[in-house]
């Protein structure tokens, strides 16, 4: 009996990884993809508005502002690079002139 | 046992199974103790200290976008990184964190060009190395790949070896590629509309590959071992909670690899550019391991395989192994069949 059913499942799972590899399911799939997205851009910015007519920061402005850190990290990040590298060099130097 | 007997358990093994369901969440995964090394936005570079460290070149581990880095290291007992540990490596683990709204602008060059050369700096000079073994697996494979194959030869040296996990170059002839090849699949439009496509979304559409395995079978397996008493929560759970855990991808960065990878194939043809700066894997000259799955339905073999036509590397090795495209290096029997040869592998070609 187990086997039987495991047979019958191992053929319904072949056959809908056949129906979703087709480019028709494809297509459907990327129309649902599109909806989703759309509605989440819509629904996010209606709540985004909803919050600023009451004077209050919405997700827009939070990722406004982290944005604005990420852009002074990027830049914290290469100073960093470059003290470093600066201090390698110094050390480099002076383990040469040490040596001589 | 009779059939009478089973249906008397059922009420026993129906709580059983809940409570290994509704118990995942509790599972400990990448509990190898570490310490924090660099951490850059999202980005974090992780050390974990051998105890037994016996080769001077070590190991940076990199997992793909989807999904987290934690499957290196998922269980006591069935962990790489512990194993790896164990057999005298050092191991650094990047860890590119759960991208937001913020990071939507976030696309693969900063990936290939910023984020994962920083981080090789970062190894090397928390170990003072002046190699390392650059470790990557899925998309994480493709990203090191890349980076090995900048235009820059100079700065890619400090790669020693270069160890491809069930790595994608070439999906064009994948089922993605029916899903997002056409034209008419407009991943920009996507992902400008979504900033960053939610993980769940990316982990459905993963397992739609194998829709009934996925949604209905791995469940109704589960079932059966609980009622035959085989049942493994230890095992089964760590590798559930991880595969539920799916950060957001973040919308450049995605739509990057939907061109890159199903559309054009520019990575395996080495048209390639990133920042001006070209992409070709014809440049890679380290010592290469590539790793495929017979049964990897994510990243199928024949997407891998173009790797061998076009590295430069004079010590190039194949491993073909069953299984699929996670179960391969983090299932039960990776510990004794797969993870001994590439700590074989790396042994060879990690010393001074």
């Amino acid at each position: 009996m187990r086997a039987l059913y495991e047979q019958a499942e191992s053929a319904t799972a072949q056959v809908m990884e056949g129906m979703v590899s087709r480019p028709s399911f494809g297509s459907l799939l990327g129309m649902a993809t599109e909806n989703v997205a759309a509605l989440t851009r819509i629904s996010a910015d209606l709540a985004d508005l909803w919050w600023r007519n009451l004077r209050i920061a919405g997700r827009a402005d939070i990722t406004r502002l982290a944005r604005q850190l990420n852009r002074t990290e990027d830049k914290l990040e290469r100073l960093l690079q470059e003290v470093e590298a600066l201090r390698d060099e110094v050390a480099r130097e002076r383990s040469g002139s040490g040596a001589t | 046992m009779s059939a009478l007997g089973r249906i008397a358990r059922a009420p026993v093994d129906a709580l059983s199974l809940a409570n290994i369901l509704l118990t995942t969440d509790d599972a400990v995964i990448g509990a190898t103790p570490r310490e924090i090394v660099w951490t850059h936005r999202r980005t974090t570079l992780y050390r974990y200290r051998s105890d037994r460290r016996m080769h001077p070149v070590p190991l940076l581990l990199v997992f793909a976008l989807i999904n987290r880095p934690e499957i290196f290291d998922l269980r006591p007992g069935g962990s790489l990184v512990e194993f790896l540990l164990d057999q005298g490596f050092d191991v650094f683990l990047l860890d590119w964190g759960y991208p937001d709204e913020e990071d939507a602008e976030i696309g693969l060059d900063d990936y290939v060009c910023d984020e994962l050369p920083w981080a090789i700096r970062e190894t090397l000079r928390s170990s003072e190395a002046d190699e390392l073994t650059l470790v990557g697996w899925c998309i994480g494979a493709t990203l090191c790949a890349m980076y090995c194959g900048l235009d820059d030869p100079g700065e890619q040296t400090a790669v020693r070896n270069l160890v491809l996990l069930t790595m994608p170059i070439d999906g064009r002839r994948s089922t993605y590629a029916r899903w997002v090849g056409s034209p008419d699949f407009d991943a920009r439009r996507i992902a400008e509309q979504f900033r960053v496509l939610p993980g769940g979304l990316v982990d459905i559409a993963n397992k739609l590959l194998k829709p009934v395995t996925n949604y209905w079978s791995t469940y109704r397996r589960l079932a059966l071992s609980v009622s035959d008493g085989t049942a493994q929560p230890d095992v089964y759970q760590p590798m559930a909670k991880w595969i539920a855990d799916n950060p957001n991808f973040p919308g450049r960065a995605w739509a990057d690899w939907i061109e890159l990878m199903y559309r054009d194939g520019s990575l395996a043809s080495g048209q390639t550019r990133l920042r001006g700066r070209s992409v070709d894997l014809r440049r890679i000259e380290q010592n290469v391991l590539v790793v495929t799955a017979a049964a990897d339905h994510i990243a199928p073999r024949q997407g891998t395989t173009p790797i061998f036509d076009l590295v430069s590397s004079s010590d190039v090795t194949h491993f073909d192994r069953a299984g699929g495209h996670i179960g391969l290096v983090a299932g039960s029997a990776a510990r004794r069949e797969l993870w001994p040869d590439i700590a074989a592998w790396l042994d060879e070609r990690s010393r001074q």
